[in-house]
């Protein structure tokens, strides 16, 4: 059969789809078949593609894995990879709508709990790669007047994150990466909510729990509202020693004035 | 380990010894025990965010020549390169400034997919003006020249109407940059596609070739007695390929030439074994052609 010579955009086109969707009708003619059929020799490719990708997921989700088996993890993530192939080579990134995903798949249904660990498990992994900036000098701030103080936005560590579950997460999260069964076992997975703090240490990620007040607080400073309407979300809360913790532990890297501080 | 003795801060160039790729596996063990590899290859996808894994390559980066060996960039890809990642690339090579920066001749994205894995291109003359348009705005952008690697492929195309060494070679004659022979992968590709593999050897302008590779591979049986080569880098290095290794250098002199292992990543002791079997070879090469190079 004679077939047009493709451009190489076409070519890699055609590429993608015979590797993310297995579709092979745009590539098959061009690919020489000496000896082995172009099927043969694209599995090749389709192979890697998917065991490199389900590796990616499996670092990125170590407690998923663990918690659904190999198996199941195996299937459910070569169909993620057909869904959400990854848009960048840097694979640290790749994974972030697996939650969703999980939450979604139906032969998960029964771990309720399972798409909030994902989710942990992504802000865990997100605070690791963060890149390295250096947090902000408390010094500015304290170098501000009173009243501009108010008027402050700040600017979140890329190396911090927030993080509001339903269930224990954290708990469960931790349990099953110690593989401390006991904990596990202990855990009551309908306990909840819990307002979750993720940071990378220079001793690794840490996963704390914080209060209710002092977590909303948090939300809307790394959400860059005006620190006065920030202590709003709960003014009973001892604002200033959370904000001195928050300095201290370099969970901001900027901050700017706004016009007012509402 | 003496920590005062001031180790040399070796930022200029790769020796033309034989060096190891580094694996996380093996990181704890590099910054305590200091190994006595000659130097290192790490894998620059893996080192482009922040935290640990770059404050590792920095510890690491002052007590070995360290060169960087991308999989990401895409040469190959006709609708050009992710500028975002090329970026976040040369970020890496500022902060680690590795004597050698690699990547392949391939391509790995598609429709803004990455495809995991190195794919191959059709060797065709537009094939060749994407590559060299690739090469050249990544040798613009780093400030800096850099090598491409010859890969090991599984199918050809049809409508290729350059030999693979033919093109490597006008890759580097069209942007300067230099090539990465990899031995293990002219051999896969050789059996796989019954080519040559010292013919493809000869082809290869002398001067151009800056490092090179080494690994292992495995063969697939399939039915009715076929078989293929797979380049999965998961043992020693194969008779044949030392054999073809000699050659190699006695075509090109003294190169560095570094051992890949990335499947079931052995110990440490393991990779020097590997590379002391190469250094001897590099010995024994009489070609007094040194190509230790700052790129």
């Amino acid at each position: 059969m004679e077939t047009a010579t493709p451009s190489l955009l076409e070519l890699q086109c055609a590429m993608r789809a015979s590797l993310v969707v297995h579709d092979d009708r745009g590539i098959s003619a061009h690919v020489v078949d000496a000896g082995m059929s172009p099927a043969e020799r694209l599995d090749v490719y389709r192979s890697t593609f998917a065991s490199v990708l389900t590796k990616a997921l499996h670092l990125s989700y170590p407690a998923v894995h663990r918690l659904v088996g190999a198996e199941f993890f195996d299937g459910a993530a070569r169909i993620f990879i057909e869904a959400h192939p990854p848009k960048s080579a840097c694979l640290d990134d790749y994974g972030e709508k697996f939650a969703d995903f999980l939450s979604d798949f139906e032969p998960a249904a029964s771990l309720a709990y399972l798409p909030e660990v994902t989710r942990l498990e992504w802000a865990v992994n997100r605070v690791l790669h963060a890149p390295d900036v250096e947090p902000l000098d408390p010094r500015r701030l304290a170098a501000l007047a009173e009243a501009e103080r108010e008027r402050v936005s700040f600017v979140p560590h890329p190396s911090a994150g927030l993080l509001r579950v339903d269930h224990p997460a954290d708990l469960i999260w931790r349990a099953v990466l110690e593989e401390d069964d006991d904990a596990l076992a202990a855990i009551d997975p309908g306990a909840g909510p819990a307002w979750l703090l993720v940071q990378r240490l220079a001793t690794g990620v840490e996963v704390r729990r914080m209060g209710e007040s002092a977590w909303r607080i948090t939300a809307a400073l790394f959400a860059g509202r005006p620190l006065a309407a920030a202590l709003d979300e709960a003014p009973d809360t001892e604002a200033s020693a959370l904000l001195a913790d928050h300095l201290a532990a370099g969970r901001f890297i900027d901050f700017s004035l706004n016009e007012t501080s509402a | 380990m003496d920590s005062h003795a001031a180790p040399l801060r070796t930022r200029d160039s790769i020796p033309a010894k034989a060096g190891v790729g580094l694996r996380f596996r093996h990181h704890r063990e590099v910054l305590e025990a200091r190994p006595a590899a000659a130097w290192l290859e790490v894998h620059t996808e893996n080192y482009l965010g922040g935290g640990s894994a770059p404050a590792c390559l920095d510890a690491i980066r002052r007590d070995y020549p360290v060169s960087l060996h991308g999989t990401g960039l895409s040469l190959g890809s006709a609708e050009g390169l992710d500028p975002a990642h090329l970026a976040r690339v040369r970020e890496l090579v500022e902060r680690a400034e590795p004597g050698l920066v690699s990547e392949h001749l391939s391509f790995s994205v598609a429709a803004g997919n990455y495809l995991a894995d190195l794919l191959p291109l059709p060797l065709t003359e537009e094939a060749l003006g994407i590559v060299c348009r690739n090469v050249a705005q990544v040798q613009d952008h780093l400030k800096r020249r850099i090598l491409v690697e010859n890969p090991s492929t599984y199918l050809q195309f049809r409508h290729s109407t350059i030999p693979e060494w033919e093109f490597l070679a006008q890759v580097a004659k069209r942007t300067g940059c230099r090539i990465l022979c990899d031995v293990n992968n002219i051999y896969v590709s050789a059996c796989n596609h019954g080519w040559r593999a010292s013919a493809y050897l000869a082809a290869l302008p002398p001067e151009a070739v800056g490092e090179i590779h080494l690994a292992g591979h495995s063969l697939r049986r399939l039915d009715g007695a076929r078989t293929l080569l797979i380049d999965d880098h998961g043992s020693r290095v194969a008779p044949e390929v030392w054999a073809l290794y000699a050659e190699a250098l006695a075509l090109f002199g003294r190169v560095p030439t570094l051992i890949e292992w990335d499947t079931d990543v052995p110990p440490m002791a393991v990779l020097l074994d590997e590379a002391a079997h190469a250094a001897a070879l590099i010995e024994e090469a009489r070609n007094g052609n040194c190509h230790a190079l700052a790129a």
